[in-house]
């Protein structure tokens, strides 16, 4: 999520390398665009019930709040996620990807 | 995903047999870590709904009983996945 600036700098290296690179440049940048959608979606409906003419500044400081929160919760649920994923794999259970 | 414009001067007839397979491995490890993060992306949507009361938002941190209660919610989900393809495997026969 790291990687939102710096596209299209492939600069040299060998053609595997530069699809490499552009994949994962690919990927990262879908992720960062899922973050900041979700962000939009939960916390405009959280923050700004009503919409005035212009956001508050409580408005504001509550977008940071839930910003951080939300991030917080992705975290959480990313560590949870892979540990069980981890544990299913190990007991040979059925790995549920398919959702 | 577009990979036309960046890419335009890259000859993939040039790669090897060798580099052609490393990258087609490559692709199955990324199509998988895309499937596992979009799944973190839905499930932190769910369980943000349902673990972080409704109403605006005064503190940044998850509380204590915040905290619990979205790993509990992944936790949760994932079983209930899991009954839900049991019992479709079941109806199947």
């Amino acid at each position: 999520m790291d990687s939102l600036g710096g596209m299209g700098s492939l600069g040299g290296g060998d053609p595997k390398t530069q699809i490499m690179r552009q994949v994962q440049q690919e990927a990262a940048m879908q992720n960062a665009r899922m973050l900041v959608e979700k962000l939009n979606e939960h916390c405009f409906d959280r923050c700004v019930p009503k919409p005035a003419a212009s956001l508050s500044k409580g408005e504001e400081g509550c977008f940071t709040a839930c910003m951080e929160k939300y991030m917080s919760a992705w975290n959480t649920v990313s560590k949870t996620y892979v540990a069980r994923i981890q544990k299913e794999s190990q007991t040979g259970a059925a790995l549920s990807n398919s959702f | 995903m577009d990979l036309s414009s960046p890419l335009a001067n890259v000859d993939v007839s040039k790669l090897s047999d060798r580099d052609k397979q490393e990258l087609q491995q490559f692709v199955v490890n990324e199509s998988q870590k895309a499937r596992i993060q979009s799944s973190i992306h839905s499930l932190t949507d769910t369980c943000f709904k349902k673990c972080i009361p409704a109403g605006g938002v005064k503190n940044g941190k998850l509380d204590k009983y915040e905290e619990p209660c979205v790993r509990q919610c992944v936790d949760r989900f994932l079983d209930a996945n899991l009954v839900v393809l049991r019992e479709l495997e079941r109806l199947r026969g």
